[in-house]
């Protein structure tokens, strides 16, 4: 697939796992990624939500990103108006919201069904994708496999059960 | 998820403030109340500049207006609790509110919902004790609780009764609680607790649960066996009951021929045997006259502490339950509720959320 040229938001969940396994380098240097404040703090010790914590240094990751949005609360009010029913965490929320404030051709990376289900729901799921094609196609192989809900088979499974679930297949 | 969880809000914010809707009307520069009523009852949906201006005017967070998993002026507890200060206790419970709400939320998206209708005893405060211990043995009857009715009672409440019971890890001094949502009956065991204690808390609580109506219980109460305000005295005479009915006591026999010396042990036998404290089982036994009051003063408090262990148990129950674990999981695994998310109501990381999953037998929602 040809490269994404446009902007790629990506979640805290993306982030780690491509400091995980040692793509962050290749993600940042081959896409113009940007994300938000809150999925920054998510991505430090005591904010990551996973028993064995990575070492992220924030001032690096930050220069690595083409952008850090901060996120007002009237723009979280949008999406607990549009979508009062999913419920997404701090960052994930705090991107989402961010993302509708856009017009141009950006896609969003994050591997969370809450969040699929959210793009979905709001007819985004062609903005959708998933970090193993985002690699692929910037000519990166990660050393280590990468877990399955960054992978493109699986956000595409998941995907077309969401847009079953949500009504959508129907019309 | 989708009730009008904004409205109803602003509505309990409003009232707390003691603000009328002509003043709440004012503060969001409507022209009249009817918009901020209709707001209120749902019937008029609120925008997102109109959330914004409510954020800033009444100085709460957007998440008091929008989280589903908070109660908001909603939700009546009862606590058992020992010496622990309204303030403490005050901070735990906005902490279970949050699990209890996010449970009331996401149940019914993934297809658990509450039973629609509510079972309830029918006993008032003015009946006599020996009434509330006949509605527990009745309803260890009609529930086939068995011989040891300690051994069901969590799985009776939650399938039958549709209680969602809760094993928690709560402050040293709160035994338990019970809460009442329009939607849903709770029910929270410190899981810490020594088990006779659990399972006595668990049966008190039960009985809060089916005479709500009639006799609301006080938002915070002592916790002990014996004692108490009348509606406490009804609930452990039927928690007595529950756990040592009278034909599970028939199986060990005469307590009258037992000498002075013994019975002490042979309380700490039987109680373990029937997953109760031994102290509750000798205030059991005098109220069927199976014991006589002059004989079980003489059996110290201590020699029946721990059922007469010198080793507390080390075994503490799962935390939460199964059925609340398994709601989260199918919630997570549909994409009602971000990993993350759960992760952060319950405390955890996301793969703590996964090992509770495993140690409830529950399909994890997120690989490790």
């Amino acid at each position: 697939m040809a490269r994404h040229r446009g902007p790629v938001l990506v979640d805290t969940n993306v982030i780690l796992e491509c400091f995980r396994v040692g793509s962050w380098r290749a993600l940042s240097s081959g896409y113009n990624i940007e994300t938000v404040e809150d999925c920054v703090t998510e991505t430090q010790t005591g904010y990551q939500r996973r028993r064995a914590e990575l070492q992220i240094d924030a001032a690096h990751l930050v220069a690595t990103l083409q952008a850090v949005h901060p996120v007002t609360d009237a723009e979280r009010a949008v999406v607990a108006i549009r979508v009062p029913d999913i419920a997404l965490d701090v960052g994930e929320r705090s991107l989402w919201a961010h993302a509708l404030t856009r017009s141009d051709a950006w896609v969003l990376c994050g591997p969370d069904k809450a969040s699929l289900r959210f793009g979905v729901r709001l007819g985004l799921r062609n903005r959708l994708i998933a970090l193993e094609a985002l690699l692929g196609d910037a000519g990166h192989r990660p050393k280590d496999a990468l877990k399955l809900a960054y992978t493109t088979k699986w956000l595409e499974k998941v995907l077309g059960e969401l847009f079953i679930s949500e009504g959508l297949g129907r019309l | 998820m989708t009730t009008n969880i904004i409205g109803a809000r602003i509505k309990a914010l409003r009232e707390e403030r003691k603000l009328s809707q002509d003043e709440l009307a004012r503060l969001f520069g409507f022209k009249d109340r009817q918009t901020v009523s209709a707001i209120e009852t749902g019937e008029r949906r609120v925008t997102a500049e109109e959330l914004v201006i409510a954020v800033e005017k009444l100085g709460v967070s957007l998440d008091y207006f929008t989280d589903p998993f908070l109660l908001v002026g909603e939700g009546r507890f009862s606590w058992r609790q020992t010496d622990v200060g309204p303030q403490k206790l005050s901070a735990y419970e906005r902490n279970a509110g949050r699990w209890i709400a996010a449970f009331r939320a996401i149940a019914p998206q993934v297809g658990r919902s509450a039973p629609l209708l509510r079972r309830s005893l029918g006993i008032t405060r003015h009946q006599r004790f020996e009434d509330a211990m006949e509605a527990g043995e009745r309803f260890v009857a009609e529930f086939e609780l068995g011989d040891i009715p300690a051994k069901r009672l969590v799985e009776v409440m939650e399938r039958k009764l549709g209680i969602l019971v809760l094993m928690v890890d709560a402050f040293q001094g709160i035994s338990g609680a019970a809460c009442r949502l329009p939607e849903l009956d709770v029910v929270l065991i410190n899981r810490h607790e020594i088990a006779g204690r659990r399972h006595f808390d668990l049966a008190h609580e039960l009985f809060h649960i089916l005479t709500w109506d009639a006799m609301p219980p006080e938002h915070s109460e002592e916790a002990r066996e014996t004692g108490g305000n009348r509606v406490e005295q009804l609930a452990n005479n039927f928690a007595s009951a529950v756990l040592m009915p009278t034909p599970a006591l028939d199986r060990f026999g005469d307590w009258s021929e037992i000498a002075g010396g013994e019975l002490a042990g042979r309380l700490n036998a039987v109680a373990n045997e029937l997953q109760v404290t031994a102290s509750a089982l000798k205030w059991r036994l005098v109220a069927l006259d199976r014991l006589k009051p002059a004989a079980a003063r003489t059996v110290s408090d201590a020699a029946l502490r721990n059922n007469g262990r010198d080793v507390v148990q080390t075994v503490l129950p799962p935390p939460f339950s199964k059925p609340f674990t398994e709601v989260i999981a199918l919630a997570v695994d549909e994409g009602r509720v971000s990993a993350r998310r759960a992760a952060a109501l319950l405390d955890l990381t996301v793969d703590d959320l996964a090992d509770l999953c495993a140690t409830h037998g529950v399909q994890a929602p997120v690989e490790q």
